[in-house]
């Protein structure tokens, strides 16, 4: 052989050496049957909003070492899995799978958003396997009948409530300082349209002589927001609605910021009151409305506070809104296996049906797995406004979960849900 | 490498079909069930991409809105008229081919880069337009609510054993037929288009008309493709009509090589191995991707499977010169 047929042999080796040890090592492992039982976490941990899922991984983390030092899941230690969607719903049906079918996985913590979500229920609905959704807010995933199956639940707030609590206290505002022209501005997606129209639509029903100026639908992840910014200006409206979120909203606000549109406009934005928001804006503005997406100081409670003390001594920044959702459907999960006193899906499925229980996040120290459409509600939910400093938002005005839940059953009519 | 003559391809179809079925029939092992169906779908998109880039010169980077629609107007078609599996198979078949017809009337006719581009802009039309079409397809939550599978000819594709199953059929059948498309005489004026589109028309060939019949063919088989996926997340996304999708079929062609057949079969093989252990491990898989593919581009200089190809070739036509002179000496 000539020096190069050598070369040649040596790389081919190399290839098939990798090949076949990526053959080897594929994860087609035998399932193995244990004490402790498996749960997988699906979330978004890589691309734009790797953030909220890393704050996701870091809450059930935190959460289960509580729960296994209290003797874990009916008595079985509980050892978490967790794996990358990459924020695709393809992804995320396969990895689901996968932690089902080959790790071996029991539960599974949906820690998706929007269509991965969906995909992800599709599984369940296939597999059979106790889920909880922790991190999609879209109302239809639990309120459209043809989509709920006994065996996953939602453990997030969700559009609609969050609308009709909003359009309540900005109807009071407006009523009392006589905000009549509005403008909103929104992402152009599902999320953004649906919310600003449920938000609208409950504005004008509490204060009917609020008229809509001006809209405007920058795109996610846009990054100028200048077009946006001179419409808006031009439009001149008493009060601005946005349900911007996350890196979009900062650069909203620094960019807005150089406008002086926040100083003259009242603003009311749903997202604002996220400390990932909060921490970043270089310049937060006195007197945003907001509503709490996860705040300290709502509700104004000892365990609560205490709660965000202890997830930012242990990560080194402070929760965000999908980090209690997730903190709290691992309470749930712990209560219903103590209930059932059972790790068996339909057992715990059962048990979770209407299930009550104790948590720093609730209005009254209680959130509610609602039996009828297996999602939580007497979570805590307010509007207050920000400070540029700690707190942030010091003063929150509760929600009303009688009249979310009155409004949220018309709405649910109208959508032939019900 | 030599085409298989029609007969010798089918025999090995067929072959590799029954090994693959009593593989599979015996198997209990659902991961490698899941493997098989994304296989299945992978491969065909790819080695239909291969048909019309490496077969036809066509570099499409809109390949993947034939996926999406595939998958799209497959899992609408089960979902709102009711109908069997097959026929909606059927459907989804002709209704791509109506798609591609459409836009490759325009896009043929371009060359190189501005095909790549104008094919590009259609993928992100139909993208659009299936986050617009909110009554019909959701928007952006996607196609909610399972695609129905209701049992045909004694087959239920709610069984996942089944699905495979049925995946291993199509992607057999798929391969054989592009298999078949690419060493007919229309696959023979495909390359000389290819390499002369002048010297093809100076002999008579109408290049365009053969162009647009390859971008249909590729199409076709990308929407089968994009139902498999359909059948296996029980679902349509906006996702797999999205320019990334056929960004990832460039890379598995680019991975398993253009100038073998089989080069996008085993692409996909390497490119679903490879996100499935290394995402086992660690969020950072674009590196390692990334990573994977410079060494393929640089290293190799090719695809996996042009570089064993020549390797073997250049193998026996040593042994052979080698033959030679034993016998020259020997004589």
């Amino acid at each position: 052989m000539t020096d190069n047929d050598s070369r040649i042999g040596r790389r081919a080796a190399l290839v098939l050496g990798g090949g076949a040890a990526a053959m080897l090592a594929a994860p087609w492992v035998a399932r193995a049957q244990a004490r402790t039982i498996k749960i997988g976490m699906p979330t978004i941990l890589s691309g734009r909003v790797a953030t909220l899922g890393i704050s996701s991984r870091n809450a059930v983390m935190m959460e289960m070492e509580k729960v296994n030092a209290a003797g874990g899941l009916a008595g079985r230690p509980v050892e978490m899995i967790f794996r990358d969607s990459k924020a695709q719903p393809q992804e995320a049906a396969r990895v689901v799978r996968e932690l089902v079918n080959t790790d071996g996985c029991e539960i599974i913590i949906d820690g998706e958003a929007s269509s991965g979500s969906f995909a992800v229920q599709e599984v369940a609905r296939d597999l059979k396997m106790l889920t909880i959704h922790t991190c999609s807010e879209t109302s239809s995933l639990s309120a459209d009948p043809k989509l709920r199956i006994p065996n996953a639940f939602r453990c997030v707030r969700q559009g609609v409530h969050d609308s009709v609590a909003g359009a309540a206290y900005a109807a009071k505002i407006a009523k009392e300082k006589g905000l009549k022209k509005w403008a909103t501005c929104s992402p152009d997606y599902a999320y953004g349209r649906d919310t600003t129209a449920e938000f609208v639509g409950y504005l004008k029903q509490f204060a009917p002589d609020v008229e809509i100026v001006s809209e405007s639908w920058p795109k996610l992840a846009q990054p100028d927001y200048t077009e946006t910014l001179t419409k808006l200006l031009q439009a001149n409206p008493q009060a601005v609605y946005s349900c911007i979120w996350g890196g979009d909203l900062t650069a909203f606000i620094d960019q807005g910021n150089l406008y002086g549109v926040f100083s003259k406009t009242p603003f009311f934005a749903v997202n604002m009151a996220d400390y990932t928001v909060l921490t970043a804006v270089k310049n937060l503005p006195q007197g945003i409305h907001s509503g709490n997406r996860y705040i300290k100081t709502f509700p104004m409670t000892p365990q609560n506070a205490a709660w965000g003390d202890a997830y930012r001594e242990k990560f080194k920044e402070y929760p965000t809104n999908w980090s209690w959702q997730n903190a709290a459907a691992v309470a749930f999960l712990a209560a219903a296996a103590k209930k059932a006193n059972s790790t068996d899906t339909a057992k715990m499925s059962e048990a979770l049906m209407g299930l009550t229980i104790d948590s720093p996040f609730g209005m009254n120290g209680k959130i509610t797995m609602r039996a009828e459409d297996q999602t939580i509600v007497d979570y805590a939910i307010g509007w207050g406004t920000t400070i540029p400093k700690e707190p942030y938002m010091p003063n929150v005005t509760p929600g009303d979960w009688k009249q979310i839940v009155e409004l949220e059953t018309a709405w649910k009519k109208s959508k032939g849900y019900i | 490498m030599r085409a298989l003559s029609f007969s010798r391809a089918l025999a090995l179809a067929a072959i590799v079909l029954g090994l693959l079925f009593a593989l599979l029939s015996t198997t209990a092992n659902h991961a490698l069930m899941d493997f098989v169906i994304r296989l299945a779908s992978l491969a065909i998109f790819a080695t239909s991409l291969n048909l019309l880039a490496g077969y036809g010169g066509m570099v499409s980077f809109g390949h993947g809105m034939f996926y999406g629609f595939g998958a799209y107007f497959f899992a609408l078609t089960m979902q709102r008229a009711g109908v069997s599996i097959p026929v909606a198979i059927v459907a989804s078949i002709l209704g791509s081919a109506l798609l591609a017809a459409i836009v490759g009337v325009i896009c043929v006719r371009l060359k190189e880069i501005y095909f790549s581009f104008v094919t590009l802009a259609f993928q992100m039309l139909i993208h659009a337009t299936i986050l617009a079409a909110m009554p019909l397809t959701g928007g952006d939550q996607g196609l909610r609510g399972g695609v129905p599978r209701p049992p045909f000819l004694g087959l239920n594709l709610s069984n996942q054993k089944q699905l495979c199953m049925f995946s291993a059929f199509l992607l057999i059948v798929c391969l054989f037929a592009m298999h078949h498309v690419v060493s007919s005489p229309f696959g023979a004026t495909l390359r000389m288009t290819r390499d002369n589109a002048d010297r093809a028309a100076y002999l008579g060939i109408a290049v365009d008309r053969v162009r647009l019949k390859a971008f249909i063919i590729a199409a076709v088989f990308a929407s089968i493709g994009g139902l498999l996926q359909a059948l296996f997340v029980s679902g349509a996304y906006p996702d797999f009509a999205y320019w990334t999708v056929s960004g990832e079929g460039i890379f598995v062609i680019m991975l398993g090589g253009t100038t073998t057949f089989l080069g996008p079969l085993l692409g996909s093989v390497l490119m679903l191995l490879l996100n499935d252990f290394v995402s086992r491990f660690t969020e950072y898989h674009g590196l390692a991707l990334g990573s994977v593919i410079l060494v393929v581009a640089l290293g190799l200089r090719k695809g996996v499977g042009d570089f064993v190809v020549d390797w073997l070739s250049a193998r026996s036509e040593a042994d052979a010169s080698e033959r030679t002179k034993t016998t020259e000496a020997a004589s």
